[in-house]
């Protein structure tokens, strides 16, 4: 099972493979449109073999087929899957013409797309709480493991942080989840005002047994989830979203400086291939 | 209804080739597309030794284009010939190495290492304009571009295919060039060197600075100068620059390529080599032509006299 990766000629960074389903290119007609607040929405594509096999941190790169220019697809965490229908939903931030594109189409209008890609979040050890830490439109993949976790009988812990009150537009399925959700805003506009990062620090300071951290969002949130992990002694898992040409490791355009626990220095890898999902402490930060 | 063409000592079961640096090791795509669809597919390039590559950010989007500055990141010629070429024997495409080096020697040592079986041909990277040595260093001028190509002709017995820069004031100069020196077919073009600027930071927004034009931005100046060398030379030319799909492949052809290489277009939609092939198949039958081979070089010009002089 799975295709071979593209780092597949470097035979060391095969020591850590995790099982998922082969990516499937396809055109998907939009099923689905559903908009929230500001720049915010919801985007559901048939695509069966990602609505079957995705897992929670993978992602599909996908661009509308209406647009042209700009050329690239663009990388987005899958939310959330629906097999039964046969297809997932991206929670999609408004950023530019690519995500514009993508936002502005209506149903059965296609995009062209494949997934899914990339290695997902790996459960927690048993006993282990999933402390979820997303920053703005990070808190997609947390979704779909959220619903992973329930499924097999447990839950994540859920921290979302942004700018303001209008950026957490993806809190309700958290309560459909079970899954505790705490906010936090820069302006003090919904729940703590602050850093999430700092709202994270604060549950950790109340002891709350073994703990697995998981973070998706900017580069300085996963820093700072990454640094709290190093001071507490925790596993974390960090999804990095650098700027992303292919998905499938061959543009060498998503590099990102990763040094093993076996290794003398690090390396590049591509985070489409090998993350986007990493060990925190294998991360070198810029 | 014929799609093989015969490039300079290769015969392609059709003109579409996956293009260096956008294709990885082939291998990547396997489970993805069937790679035996393909006519062929040229390697990542590479040198005796792994390579890092450049500093990030390495690609940045620019209108209809991608600039890139990945800098030659690879694995090098002797874990590709170890690990990668058994994995590509199953496939039924031609396999081509895209040779580098940061002096003459390299490029000729790796021609040698490469001369493995499995491989159909070489392309010579005179072009790649992200590396401080070797690259378009080499491509830009005819003394350097004929003492590479003439050593890794001296190397192997495949066929030679330096893929030429089009960071020249003639290519018709570098094509000749090639030519005399014993290349087999010219690979034309790779990409424009270009500068995109952050302006609120005002630094180039990629790390290495400069870095190399790819995509429909580039396709008209790519067309142009594929055509400027086939008609500068005998050896045959393999078009490359921005081809989205079969209007595109089909503008190379006519322009006087016997074959084309998808570049950027890999990254955006992997199906493109089945829209392209079912576009040709569906071209011949409505211009009720046999065989690819027959638009090759069938470009018309309205005007008697033809721009650009005379044919060489």
């Amino acid at each position: 099972m799975g295709i071979i990766r593209g780092p597949a000629v470097s035979s060391a960074s095969m020591a850590t493979t995790t099982a998922t389903s082969p990516p499937v290119n396809r055109d998907v007609p939009l099923v689905r449109r559903v908009a929230l607040g500001g720049p915010y929405v919801l985007l559901t594509f048939r695509h069966p073999e990602v609505a079957e096999g995705a897992r929670a941190g993978q992602f599909v790169m996908i661009k509308a087929s209406t647009v042209s220019d700009p050329i690239l697809r663009r990388p987005f965490s899958i939310m959330s899957v629906d097999p039964r229908e046969g297809a997932f939903t991206l929670f999609l931030k408004v950023v530019g013409p690519g995500s514009r594109a993508l936002a502005e189409l209506r149903p059965d209008e296609e995009a062209g797309c494949l997934g899914p890609l990339g290695r997902p979040f790996t459960p927690p050890p048993e006993g282990h709480e999933a402390v979820c830490v997303a920053g703005g439109y990070g808190i997609a993949p947390f979704v779909l493991f959220g619903d992973e976790l329930r499924r097999a009988g447990r839950r994540a812990r859920v921290f979302y942080g942004g700018r303001s009150a209008a950026d957490l537009q993806l809190r309700d399925p958290f309560a459909a989840l079970e899954a505790p959700l705490a906010c936090a805003t820069d302006d003090g506009t919904f729940g703590h005002r602050g850093r999430v990062t700092e709202a994270v620090d604060a549950y950790l300071a109340t002891r709350p047994g073994p703990v697995t951290l998981y973070a998706c969002g900017p580069d300085a949130m996963l820093h700072a989830v990454a640094h709290l992990a190093e001071q507490r002694g925790l596993p974390a898992q960090v999804s990095l979203d650098p700027w992303m040409g292919c998905g499938l490791g061959t543009c060498l355009g998503c590099v990102v400086r990763i040094r093993r626990a076996n290794e003398t220095r690090a390396k590049y890898r591509c985070a489409c291939t090998e993350g986007p999902v990493f060990d925190a402490r294998d991360v070198v930060w810029a | 209804m014929r799609l093989e063409v015969a490039l300079g000592g290769l015969r392609l079961k059709n003109p579409l080739i996956a293009a260096s640096g956008t294709f990885g090791y082939g291998v990547e795509y396997e489970g993805i597309l069937d790679l035996s669809i393909l006519g062929g597919i040229v390697s990542k390039g590479l040198y005796l030794e792994p390579r890092d590559g450049c500093a990030v950010p390495r690609i940045v989007e620019t209108p209809s284009g991608l600039l890139n500055a990945i800098g030659l990141q690879g694995v090098g010629i002797r874990a590709f010939v170890k690990d990668v070429l058994p994995r590509l024997a199953r496939y039924d495409t031609a396999v081509i190495v895209n040779v580098c080096g940061d002096t003459v020697e390299e490029y000729a040592e790796v021609a040698r290492i490469a001369d493995a079986p499995g491989v159909a041909g070489l392309e010579v990277n005179i072009s790649c304009p992200n590396v401080k040595k070797g690259g378009m260093a080499f491509g830009g001028d005819p003394r350097m571009t004929h003492e590479v190509v003439s050593a890794v002709r001296r190397a192997t017995r495949l066929p030679v295919i330096p893929k030429l820069s089009p960071n020249v004031a003639d290519v018709t100069v570098f094509a000749r060039v090639c030519e005399e020196a014993g290349a087999d077919a010219l690979s034309c073009i790779n990409t424009l060197l270009g500068l995109a600027i952050d302006v609120e930071r005002r630094v180039p927004r990629l790390a290495f600075g400069t870095g190399g034009l790819s995509g429909p931005a580039i396709r008209p100046i790519a067309v142009r100068m594929a055509w400027q060398a086939a008609r500068a030379v005998r050896i045959p030319v393999i078009g490359v620059g921005g081809i989205t799909g079969v209007e595109d492949a089909l503008e190379f052809l006519i322009a006087g390529c016997r074959a084309v290489q998808i570049g950027t277009a890999n990254f955006v939609d992997p199906g493109i080599y089945t829209r392209i092939l079912d576009g040709l198949a569906a071209y011949l039958e409505r211009h009720r032509l046999e065989s690819v081979e027959e638009v090759v070089g069938t470009l018309r010009f309205a005007e008697a006299e033809e721009p650009g002089g005379p044919r060489s």
